[in-house]
């Protein structure tokens, strides 16, 4: 079952100038309840201006956006209540930190939703755990923390008003490989835990072929292939041809199987691969 | 000219050194050189040191201990003048993570001139150098653009053009493509690669991303502080276990390899490059292949 869909929807900028563009043409797409869904995609293909419509930061100059079946702009002054129900964690949300407290910082969305003070401390220790953020820095100045912290902070602040769908742009950018599987692994922890639907924009198809149960390709301001992650690996010799880095271990699978090795299973991932060649390969020294 | 370009002999930085309960020591007794036009990645994790070894070799931070020579002068001696600090920061020039925060002027090619107007130098030479330096980036067409109008890989590659113009030494890249997506990485990684092949100028990437770090001819990784390996990319690469324990990945060609031999198949963990893995699985793969 889709939550949330974008129908047929287009949208311009620079109406007027020189530097008109059309940063999304005629997209339809939808993303399942309870899933982790990447959006991936060039600078330029669109995927920002998609995922800033998903919670009304972007009103679409053309189509609609659906939150449960319902047009998020039928009452544009009721667009607030859409942004907690559909959270947004945007690029380097770690710039964005303001409060004297980390503690403060994390619930302030939750003081502007009116909620009571008990329940709001409650949410706060709840979330920092999904992040990897320990209650001892709670009482810090968010300026005293580490970058890769002030990015946990941040997004704690979104997970913390508890939203039905989760919409993450590059949460993962710029940190290094284990700081990236932290961040990762928790939202896919929270996201087992809670069943949030996740929508994680990255560069990265290695974090689409971890994480991702369903991938979509934005190209030219379009949709250019969605489906499971599975299907889209698939193709993974076309997504080269767009310029999408397609993890090292699915080109060599691809390679093998262009020389006819008769690869089968899951050829983005390292297991998936090592899997798949296990049967064929010849000359396995006896223990 | 010496042979070595930069010299560092038992380097350290301690943050807030003065105040010993708040002391942070960062970087701890580093020994190491480059030769001149080497192509140098630095890897290690979030918090090892790295940045601050990036700043101490451009002196934007002066070493709490140890000394550190650039192109034979000791910038540690007390005889070390600020005109010998200008010298040094033209020879080895510094292009950061963030594209939207180091360029200066608002046109292309007057940031690029920015540098080369500072050192005083006739006009003539400022534009013969602005040329040159933005069509090695291959931004010729820019010349005349708004800077804040240009791709993340772009503004890199203006910062990158900048530097050139003053006609360094040795150029540091403190995470340069981190932020980038990877159409303007491999934009930003190909000028590396020409500077280093081209102009013969030193290249120090430091990097999150293991095939970036793949592509340079050694790698030095830093681990709390201190440098904890220092070879080529398929010596460093072949300690994966060490490399984890410190956070740190390797290839996947080098991960699915490990994991075979470790099923008890007789392959090479040292290959880089699918191509490479490709080539050392076909053997082993003989008659599998559907007519």
């Amino acid at each position: 079952m889709k939550i949330l869909e974008v129908e047929q929807v287009s949208h311009l900028y620079g109406v007027g100038t020189p530097f008109r563009t059309e940063a999304l043409k005629n997209v339809s797409v939808g993303f399942e309840r309870g899933l982790i869904t990447g959006v991936i995609g060039h600078t330029g293909s669109g995927k920002s201006t998609l995922v800033q419509m998903l919670n009304g930061l972007i009103r679409p100059a053309e189509g609609r956006v659906l939150l449960d079946g319902k047009d998020i702009w039928e009452k544009p002054k009721e667009i607030r209540s859409v942004r907690f129900r559909v959270g947004l964690v945007m690029q380097y949300p770690e710039y964005q930190l303001f409060d004297e407290t980390v503690e403060k910082d994390i619930g302030y969305a939750l003081r502007n939703q009116g909620l009571g003070q008990d329940e709001i401390r409650e949410r706060v220790r709840e979330v920092i755990s999904f992040v990897g953020l320990t209650p001892d820095l709670l009482e810090k100045s968010p300026f005293d923390l580490s970058g890769g912290q002030k990015r946990r902070a941040a997004i704690a602040g979104i997970l913390a008003m508890r939203p039905d769908v989760l919409v993450l742009d590059e949460p993962a950018a710029g940190l290094d490989p284990r700081g990236r599987r932290e961040i990762l692994g928790g939202l896919t922890r929270y996201r087992d835990k809670t069943g949030t639907t996740v929508i994680l924009v990255s560069h990265s198809m290695e974090d689409m072929a971890t994480y991702c149960d369903r991938v979509v390709v934005m190209n030219h301001g379009e949709v250019y292939a969605e489906g499971t992650t599975d299907e889209i690996f698939a193709r993974a010799g076309e997504l080269d041809s767009i310029g999408l880095d397609v993890p090292q271990i699915a080109h060599v699978a691809l390679s093998l199987k262009e020389r006819g090795i008769p690869l089968t299973g899951t050829l983005y991932t390292v297991d998936g691969v090592k899997n798949a060649l296990l049967p064929l390969l010849k000359g396995r020294k006896t223990p | 000219m010496s042979e070595q370009l930069i010299v560092c002999e038992h380097l350290a930085y301690t943050y807030n050194a003065d105040t010993p309960r708040d002391a942070v020591p960062a970087v701890r007794d580093i020994s190491f050189s480059v030769a001149r036009g080497e192509y140098i990645a630095v890897l290690g994790h979030n918090g090892s040191g790295k940045s601050t070894l990036a700043k101490l070799l451009n002196l934007i931070l002066e070493p709490t201990a140890g000394r550190l020579t650039v192109d034979g002068v000791d910038t540690t001696s007390p005889d070390f003048s600020e005109d010998d600090l200008f010298e040094v920061r033209r020879k080895v020039g510094m292009v950061f993570q963030n594209p939207d925060n180091q360029l200066v002027a608002t046109v292309v090619e007057e940031d690029v001139a920015f540098g080369p107007e500072n050192l005083g130098l006739p006009r003539a030479e400022i534009r013969r150098r602005v040329d040159d330096a933005l069509r090695e980036v291959d931004m010729s067409e820019y010349a005349l653009h708004a800077t804040h109008k240009l791709s993340g890989g772009q503004k890199q590659r203006v910062a990158i053009a900048g530097m050139i113009a003053m006609k360094p030494d040795c150029i540091i890249f403190d995470e340069s493509t981190a932020m980038l997506d990877p159409r303007g990485r491999h934009e930003v990684l190909d000028a590396m690669e020409r500077l280093h092949r081209d102009e013969g100028i030193a290249v120090i990437h430091i990097t999150h991303y293991m095939e970036e770090a793949a592509r340079a001819d050694r790698i030095l990784v830093i681990n709390e502080g201190k440098l904890a390996m220092d070879g080529t990319p398929k010596e460093v690469f072949s300690q994966a276990e060490t490399l984890r324990g410190w956070g740190l990945e390797v290839p996947q060609t080098v991960e699915l390899l490990m994991a075979l031999r470790e099923a008890g198949f007789d392959l090479p963990i040292d290959c880089l490059t699918s191509d490479e893995c490709v080539a050392a699985l076909l053997p082993h793969l003989a008659g599998e292949a559907d007519a």
